[in-house]
């Protein structure tokens, strides 16, 4: 395996704060790969200056061999980095069906004289869209919410939306951001088993999340970052083990912490 | 089915000045043809992409004056003199929207209103150019092959032509992919980006189509009236293009033609009493407000939606 993303000494500062103080790690293709630390360690610092939603002071990213750093956002989903928000965003009053197609527009070859002149590449194009949108729309299990605007759906189904949106195009990697926080128990199982379905598939998963179950039983590889600097990686075991990780991020002992599991299994 | 519908509503225009030989009811026509295509252009900047620009009072002046200047003074005709009011007017908002789409969606409304009011200013105080307050008189009607658009009734048919292209043109965009990427920029601009679409040309392009259309359809009126000066630009042009899009409802396309036309009649219906017409306008319009406050179009969508979630249940 080699590593899809590489991230080298990002570094990011808010009047003098260091949200990222130097942080370097590495994807592998086809992985999951979890990004967790405590409130204000720099996770969702770290994802917006990979996706050019923010501008990093210095540091590198190199994706699939192309150096995308400071590149502007839609470059970089073009370069092929998709990611999604903490708070859901998808397009309420456009059905599900118009949201997945937006989301692969800018990746298929047909301009818009193609669509004005409905040339073949336009229809070609569309069709395989379409396809794509009708698989992906089966995994999430919202085929019956096709026409619908997406507005009505619950915040767990929105979240879904916004995960199929940033697979339709087949990207390189897909950067989660939060993909469990605030959505219902049965639901967290649910998407779960889909990411894990999709990574069986092929697809790569860089996931920022507070929820240390759904990162354990998803991640091959865990990253810890703490005051905006990377304080341990590992498999989840290791993590779960290291005293300095559960010092900073879970606030107790090992022991605690060996009792919490038992708990929770 | 909307298509049928709207070619037999063209056609149906397009006899009105075989029904009637008075020139008022023409006129009216003429007029709600032409503020239903600058009605749609705001809608497409405003309704679809959601920045409200009140640089369409410029544009609408902008366009009137480029016209008229064409043909009294630069020796054209009025085909060409409404060319290149579109043309001038894409140029203008491609140069004022570099700058102003940067900048977020409140401090665009108000350097497109104080656009407008730059653009009264100049046709009121460059002397030289416009003639000032006295304006330009005797605008000539148009003629095409040897035949003179001389009478009311006749120029109806070039405003007709002219509505029916430029709806087509606007409705062929607006329910093209470039429409719903618009719309996907006023729903979630950074959605979009993160999905590979780079919005400003998208929004730059919006604005100089509209600022094109609204631009020409101010050309046509101007010839309509006869008689170009500052009062052109009175707000009321604006206010109307504005009513009848939030009536319409922002964002439909039908809606807003629909509304196009049934509001610039409306004023006309209520001259029964001339008296209290405005005042009634004015109830009938707060009152379409508080019952639809999204517009004829996003009334009849919310009512779908319900319909779809008592499905669902």
């Amino acid at each position: 395996m080699s590593a899809i993303l590489q991230v080298t000494e990002l570094r990011k500062s808010y009047a003098g704060v260091h949200a990222l103080d130097g942080v370097s790690f590495a994807v592998e293709a086809g992985s999951v790969t979890g990004l967790i630390g405590p409130n204000g360690s720099g996770k969702s610092t770290a994802i917006d200056c990979i996706s050019g939603f923010q501008k990093r002071d210095s540091g590198e990213v190199v994706l699939a061999g192309n150096d995308i750093t400071g590149l502007p956002a839609h470059q970089i989903a073009r370069a092929g980095l998709m990611r999604t928000f903490q708070t859901v965003r998808i397009y309420e009053r456009l059905s599900l069906r118009d949201n997945l197609a937006i989301a692969a527009q800018q990746f298929d070859p047909a301009t818009w004289i193609d669509e004005f002149l409905r040339t073949r590449r336009y229809r070609q194009a569309v069709d395989k869209a379409e396809v794509r949108a009708r698989e992906l729309v089966e995994l999430i299990g919202l085929k019956r919410y096709w026409e619908i605007e997406t507005g009505i759906l619950s915040y767990g189904q929105k979240k879904l939306v916004a995960l199929a949106a940033a697979l339709m195009p087949h990207p390189k990697i897909v950067v989660l951001d939060e993909p469990v926080a605030g959505v219902n128990p049965t639901r967290i199982r649910e998407i779960e088993v889909a990411l894990a379905a999709l990574n069986r598939a092929g697809e790569t998963f860089l996931i920022v999340e507070h929820n240390v179950e759904f990162i354990t039983n998803l991640c091959h590889r865990v990253i810890v970052l703490d005051q905006g600097k990377k304080l341990a990686e590992g498999t989840a075991a290791e993590i779960h083990t290291d005293p300095r990780v559960l010092e900073a991020y879970l606030g107790m002992t090992p022991e605690m912490a060996e009792a919490e599991m038992r708990g929770a299994a | 089915m909307k298509l049928a519908i709207a070619l037999i509503a063209a056609l149906a225009f397009a006899a009105l000045p075989l029904l009637t030989s008075s020139n008022y009811i023409i006129g009216v026509g003429i007029s709600a043809l032409i503020f239903t295509v600058a009605a749609a252009a705001l809608n497409l900047i405003y309704g679809f992409t959601g920045l409200l620009s009140f640089a369409q009072l410029g544009f609408w002046g902008i366009g009137g004056y480029v016209t008229a200047l064409t043909v009294v003074t630069f020796g054209g005709n009025f085909w060409w003199g409404v060319l290149w009011a579109a043309l001038v007017n894409a140029v203008v908002a491609l140069a004022i929207g570099y700058p102003t789409l940067r900048t977020n969606r409140h401090a665009f409304v108000i350097m497109t209103l104080t656009f407008a009011l730059l653009v009264t200013l100049i046709a009121r105080d460059w002397v030289d150019l416009t003639r000032g307050p006295l304006g330009i008189p005797n605008l000539p009607k148009p003629s095409a092959f040897g035949y003179h658009f001389a009478t009311t009734a006749q120029y109806y048919w070039v405003a007709w032509a002219f509505s029916v292209a430029m709806l087509g043109f606007l409705y062929a965009l607006c329910s093209s992919r470039i429409g719903r990427t618009l719309v996907a920029i006023k729903q979630n601009e950074p959605l979009v980006r993160a999905q590979g679409i780079a919005p400003m040309p998208y929004k730059l392009s919006a604005f100089a189509i509209s600022a094109a259309v609204t631009g020409a359809a101010g050309g046509v009126f101007t010839f309509h009236l006869g008689i170009i000066d500052p009062l052109f630009l009175d707000f009321y042009y604006m206010q109307t293009f504005l009513i009848i899009v939030i009536i319409g409802g922002a964002g439909s396309f039908w809606g807003v033609v629909a509304a196009g036309i049934a509001l610039s009649a409306l004023p006309e219906m209520l001259r029964f009493s001339a008296d209290f017409r405005m005042i009634i306008y004015g109830v009938i319009l707060v009152v379409a407000m508080f019952v639809m406050p999204t517009g004829v179009a996003g009334w009849l969508r919310e009512r779908q939606i319900a319909r779809m979630r008592e499905q669902l249940r």
